[in-house]
């Protein structure tokens, strides 16, 4: 075992160090590892970020009451009598004064231009009772003031303020039937929130020609326990509400949205590799080919077949790896923390970063062996079968 | 090892070589023996069979029918895995190209069958260095082949062919690729490996000058042997 051990090193390491004989092929089969890595986690980092950001929204002890059957608050019906009824539920939080802590909301597509490129594109605006800031804690103005309820007044999460023209502060930009002045820029840890723009929910109603309609109201509970009584009021209502905890909702948008991301990008990932093990197999073979005669030589001095195997295919497995971290690397400098958006439910921008983790860089490594193992398996059985006459016959 | 006698012995030989769809015979039923210690040189013209001699003894190629056998072992029974352990023992390679690893220093290329074997990396250390010194490349330990001369190389390759102590030295055109003056010195490092540490010594060679170091001469055509000469005084 020790002698297979120190044949398999000294020949991998003659292998390794035999490199720039074939360098470029060497390089083709390294880049076309790098390519299929930053594919694969440009894909899982676009599926991370998109869950670590609705995955920051919401909280526990918020609920969240839509239409039954309504996927997102765009679908969703509310009305003005419903919500009276909701007002009476147990376990909701109040005010001083005893009433209750709910917003109806609603939201509307609005368009907006995007500074990149100068093209229209949707955003949403959500209309707010004046307890929706209250059930928002995690929102704080980065710039500016709060708008002021019942005037055209609008805040813009900080992420949207950078990327599109005339959110400014002060700026004044036509929505619906009306301007809106920017008075503010907020933050929300992240959050989905933060690709939305705020303003009154009566004015909102008011000029997109909505009247009394509300498609979601958000509910602050005396406490996550509370739930429970709360949703069994809002189902023997009857109404065809249901209520669900905000965390919850964004948290099975992200697992939705996460699955067809990954559901696009590892089979796309898949294919890749296979052309990759295929390029890496040509540059392998070609490998076996360039070194015949050192081959043939060792196994004539007593090196076995197995240490043969094993140091092709330790050539093979070391240009992936290679690749592999090239790709890890470029993607962490290049892609993680990069701003991306994509639509939401109400078909409007919603804005996140690309997050990578440990678990994907080693998923990328054992698919980048998995190339390295496929294109690296046949040629190291070629370079045992490589006849001893070889080394007789041929220059070194 | 030094105890058994090394004689090889070919019995029968058939071997042939495919061309095609046909097999083209290279030996139909040689048979030699080649006594321990011996420094027999083989000539010949191209297609003689002479490189497929040392490639049986070497055990890096099979008879079709017959035997070879060295210091009593059958190579045709042996099993691959045994054959090549065999191989490291008994046989030491020197080749026309001297095919030495590019990317590996002179002292690294000699080091190589010793990895073979249960030296430590010390006592490798030391046996490389003094079989260096036996071929007088002492002051070219570090030295890559592409920085050696064609001489030079080939003495390295000589080297490592008996880094492991093998009984018998199979070359193939050693002098081939060689100036007369290198080619000389060559000759003479294999006489003295023959005469002192006693190897026998197989050398194939278009040469006929190189066969003066040599005990004994023949010469093959056509798979059969067509004379032999016995040097006076090797």
């Amino acid at each position: 075992m020790l002698g297979f051990i120190r044949q398999s090193i000294a020949l991998s390491g003659a292998n390794l160090r035999s490199l720039p004989r074939r360098a470029w092929i060497s390089l083709s089969m390294v880049l076309s590892v790098t390519l299929v890595v930053l594919v694969l986690l440009g894909f899982l980092a676009m599926a991370n970020g998109f869950r670590k950001t609705l995955s920051a929204t919401g909280s526990e002890d918020v609920a969240l009451v839509l239409s039954r059957g309504a996927f997102s608050e765009a679908l969703s019906r509310i009305g003005t009598q419903q919500g009276h009824l909701i007002e009476e539920a147990p376990g909701i939080a109040r005010t001083n004064e005893g009433a209750p802590l709910i917003s109806r909301e609603l939201v509307v597509p609005v368009d907006a231009v995007a500074q990149d490129g100068g093209k229209n594109e949707t955003l949403s605006l959500r209309g707010i009772s004046a307890n929706g800031l209250a059930l928002r804690p995690g929102l704080q103005i980065s710039a500016g003031r709060m708008m002021t309820p019942g005037t055209a007044e609008i805040v813009i999460g900080a992420r949207l303020a950078a990327r599109y023209e005339d959110l400014n502060l002060g700026d004044t930009i036509s929505f619906g039937r009306s301007q809106w002045t920017v008075v503010g820029h907020f933050t929300a840890g992240g959050s989905v929130f933060e690709s939305e723009l705020l303003a009154d929910a009566g004015l909102v109603q008011a000029q997109f020609n909505r009247p009394n309609q509300i498609q979601s109201l958000r509910v602050r509970l005396e406490d996550p326990a509370a739930f429970d009584r709360f949703s069994a009021y809002v189902d023997g209502l009857d109404l065809g509400l249901l209520a669900q905890s905000e965390k919850a909702f964004y948290a099975a948008q992200a697992s939705d949205i996460s699955r067809i991301i990954l559901f696009l990008g590892w089979p796309l990932a898949i294919v890749m590799a296979i052309g990759a093990a295929v390029g890496a197999m040509t540059t392998m073979y070609s490998s076996v080919s360039d070194r015949m005669v050192e081959i043939a030589t060792v196994r004539a001095l007593g090196f076995s077949r197995s240490a043969a195997f094993v140091a092709t295919l330790v050539e093979a497995l070391t240009l992936t790896l290679i690749g592999c971290a090239i790709g890890v690397a470029l993607a962490w400098v290049g892609l993680d923390g990069w701003s991306a958006s994509t639509k939401s439910g109400a078909n409007a921008q919603l804005a996140f970063q690309l997050a990578l983790s440990w678990p994907q860089a080693l998923s990328a490594v054992v698919l980048a062996l998995g190339i390295g193992a496929l294109g690296g398996g046949l040629p190291a059985l070629r370079a045992t079968r490589v006849p001893l006459r070889a080394a007789m016959s041929g220059r070194a | 090892m030094t105890s058994v006698s090394y004689d090889i012995e070919l019995n029968g030989v058939y071997k042939s070589y495919p061309l095609g769809k046909s097999r083209i015979p290279i030996f139909e039923d040689l048979t030699m023996t080649i006594p321990d210690g011996d420094f027999l040189a083989i000539m010949g013209p191209s297609g003689s069979g002479k490189s497929t001699i040392l490639n049986l003894i070497g055990g890096i190629d099979t008879v079709v029918r017959g035997h070879v056998s060295i210091g009593g072992s059958m190579l045709d029974k042996m099993s691959t895995r045994a054959l090549t352990r065999w191989r490291s023992e008994v046989i030491g390679f020197v080749f026309q190209f001297y095919n030495l690893m590019p990317m590996l220093s002179a002292a690294q290329n000699v080091e190589l069958p010793l990895l073979l074997t249960d030296l430590s990396a010390a006592e490798r250390r030391e046996r490389v260095h003094t079989i260096l010194d036996i071929v007088g490349l002492a002051d070219r330990h570090d030295h890559l082949p592409s920085l050696l001369s064609g001489g030079q190389q080939q003495r390295v390759g000589i080297a490592r062919a008996i880094a492991s102590d093998p009984r018998i030295l199979l070359c193939d055109e050693p002098t081939g690729d060689l100036d007369r003056k290198s080619a000389d010195e060559i000759l003479e490092l294999l006489q003295l490996l023959n005469t002192k540490l006693g190897k026998t010594i197989i050398m194939v060679t278009h040469d006929e000058s190189s066969t003066r170091v040599a005990k004994r001469t023949v010469i093959l055509d056509k798979g059969r042997f067509v004379s032999e000469e016995i040097a006076q005084c090797a």
